[in-house]
């Protein structure tokens, strides 16, 4: 256990030690703080605007940042050459594995948290109270960059950071439309359109989404918008199905990880 | 405690396949199996060798670029699957947890966490092993003063030398304490202060009883250090031995550089010569085989010459290298 942590310090410590990753925060803080010029234009609508536009942009850019940080994790370091020093003390691949993930977890905890702040902030400045429901929110964006930050540690495992930081931004994409994307009922729109050609893309667009993450679930922008509380089940299954999610993803990573030649 | 080889290999192989999966053996293998385009492709890079390293000796795994030096480093290390063969490391399987407990590696040109200063490094590095707080804050402020990076503690190794580079990286082989240290080309890219004082701590780890196994090109470095050598070249050990066995040669040639020689003796040596050569006054004889230098040197004093340097020319790692590389 103590190997991971000492993993996992470490990568939180590369990570706010990055000048990229500075910038990357204090980037989205600014467009944080554009919303609230955005949403005071707006008459009447400003607060509805500021959560809806602020929670996007929490979430969207922790997931971002997770992508660019995660793509990196094994790659940097196989790339530096500095996993030789480390895979050759006593430490399970897995454990270096898993370090690096809770490593970014804490990382990625702390930009959740700043934009939490700021947005914390914001409201107070429209005497809106910072309820439990946006705590609930910015819990379930923590968690959505759990199952991406997993999903970029994968690809990162056997790949480059270009074609996994591609892969990763598509299942995001993909998966914040999982649920529709898990209905999808293609009709013919012409006599030329084939039905059962689009049932078999439906078909397999259905089961893509059965494998891939459903990240719309983690996103609550309605419930904060009309101050509708979520039950305390609806949060912890969403949290178990999500850490289940990156916990299978990562086991995966480390197979694919013990496996590997680092030439 | 085994007093058997700290470390040997039988027959180690590595086959790297190329291409997108190569990285991933099994795949690799499937897929060379299946004749799969752009991996089907093979490359072997080392090809069955066998040695084995004793207990308190330094041993240098000598070799040209690409022979299979570092590839062997890194089977013996876990770091890449042996294709076939086996081995032991401190009495365990290559790979296996329990000898990384007591071993150090430095591997050739190492990156570290370059925002990192001294302490923070070994401390990390520390961390990896059962070693506590207390144990390790001790270890590493022993080890920056035996690197001599004492006034570099406050600074970020991004801002270190490549020498200085090398010598935290020796610090952190040595955090555990080991009993085998396996150093990958160590002296590369060092100016000859750099050299000198990793031979040095190569000399000090011996003296201190601990096994040392490195590998390098630069042979005046192997032939201070090593009690044995191995020299690999195209995947293949062509010859392993003690460097005083191998270097023997029964008829390695002299040369004898004397004055004031009467004709008649050196007509008489002239005789046992490849060569003589005169110049300035002296003359140079060139002996075809040590067995006849008492005679020579009898000969020369006998008839009054004055005899003014005897060389012997022993055989070298060099020409031992380049006699076995190029028979590779």
């Amino acid at each position: 256990m103590r190997q991971i942590i000492v993993i996992a310090v470490n990568t939180f410590r590369e990570a706010v030690r990055n000048r990229i990753f500075t910038s990357l925060i204090i980037f989205s803080i600014l467009m944080m703080l554009l919303t609230l010029a955005v949403s005071s234009a707006s008459l009447n609508e400003e607060v509805r605007l500021m959560k809806d536009i602020g929670l996007f942009l929490t979430s969207t850019f922790s997931a971002l940042i997770c992508i660019f940080v995660g793509v990196n994790l094994v790659y940097k370091e196989i790339e530096r050459k500095t996993i030789y020093t480390i895979l050759p003390k006593p430490i399970h691949r897995w454990q270096f594995l898993l370090g690096k993930y809770l490593g970014t977890a804490a990382t990625m905890s702390v930009q959740v948290v700043v934009m939490g702040l700021v947005l914390a902030g914001l409201f107070h400045t429209m005497n809106e109270p910072f309820g439990l429901v946006m705590v609930q929110a910015l819990w379930l964006v923590f968690i959505e960059v759990l199952v991406v930050g997993s999903v970029a540690l994968f690809f990162s495992s056997f790949s480059t950071p270009f074609l996994s930081g591609m892969l990763t931004l598509g299942i995001f994409v993909v998966g914040r439309f999982s649920d529709t994307l898990a209905n999808l009922r293609l009709r013919p729109q012409s006599p030329a359109d084939d039905p059962e050609t689009l049932e078999r893309i439906s078909a397999v667009v259905r089961a893509m989404s059965a494998v891939l993450p459903d990240l719309g679930k983690y996103n609550v922008t309605p419930n904060v918008v009309y101050d509708k509380f979520l039950s305390g089940e609806v949060v912890l299954w969403s949290t178990v199905e999500g850490v289940t999610y990156a916990a299978l993803l990562l086991i995966l990573a480390s197979f694919l990880l013990s496996r590997r030649d680092f030439v | 405690m085994s007093t058997g080889p700290i470390l040997s290999v039988e027959g180690l192989m590595k086959t790297f396949h190329l291409g997108f999966l190569g990285a991933l053996p099994f795949l690799g293998r499937l897929a060379a199996s299946l004749q799969v385009k752009g991996v089907a492709q093979r490359v072997e890079a080392v090809r069955g060798i066998s040695f084995a390293v004793e207990p308190g000796e330094v041993f240098g795994l000598v070799g040209p670029n690409g022979a299979g030096k570092t590839t062997t480093i890194k089977m013996l290390m876990g770091l890449i699957r042996p294709s076939g063969g086996s081995g032991t490391v401190l009495g365990h399987p290559l790979g296996h947890r329990a000898a990384r407990n007591r071993l150090g590696y430095l591997p050739e040109q190492p990156y570290f966490y370059e925002y990192l200063k001294p302490r923070e490094f070994l401390d990390f590095y520390g961390g990896l092993f059962p070693m506590t707080a207390r144990e390790r804050r001790a270890r590493a402020e022993k080890l920056i003063d035996r690197v001599g990076l004492r006034h570099a503690v406050d600074r970020p190794i991004r801002r270190f030398s490549k020498g200085m580079v090398q010598r935290i990286g020796i610090a952190q082989a040595l955090i555990n304490d080991p009993d085998l240290v396996v150093l990958d080309e160590p002296m590369s890219g060092l100016d000859p202060i750099g050299r000198k004082e990793v031979r040095d701590l190569v000399l000090e780890l011996r003296g201190q009883g601990k096994t040392v196994f490195f590998s390098s090109h630069i042979l005046q470095d192997v032939e201070q250090l090593c009690d044995r050598v191995a020299i690999i070249a195209r995947g293949r050990i062509h010859v392993a031995g003690k460097l005083s066995e191998l270097l023997v040669d029964e008829d390695h040639p002299v040369e004898i550089v004397a004055t004031e020689v009467p004709e008649a003796a050196r007509a008489f040596v002239e005789a046992m010569c490849d060569r003589v050569a005169v110049a300035h006054g002296a003359t140079r004889f060139h002996l075809r085989s040590v067995k006849d230098r008492d005679a020579a040197v009898a000969h020369l004093v006998q008839s009054g010459a004055r005899l003014t340097a005897l060389t012997s020319q022993r055989r070298s790692l060099e020409d031992l290298f380049v006699e076995q590389a190029g028979r590779a």
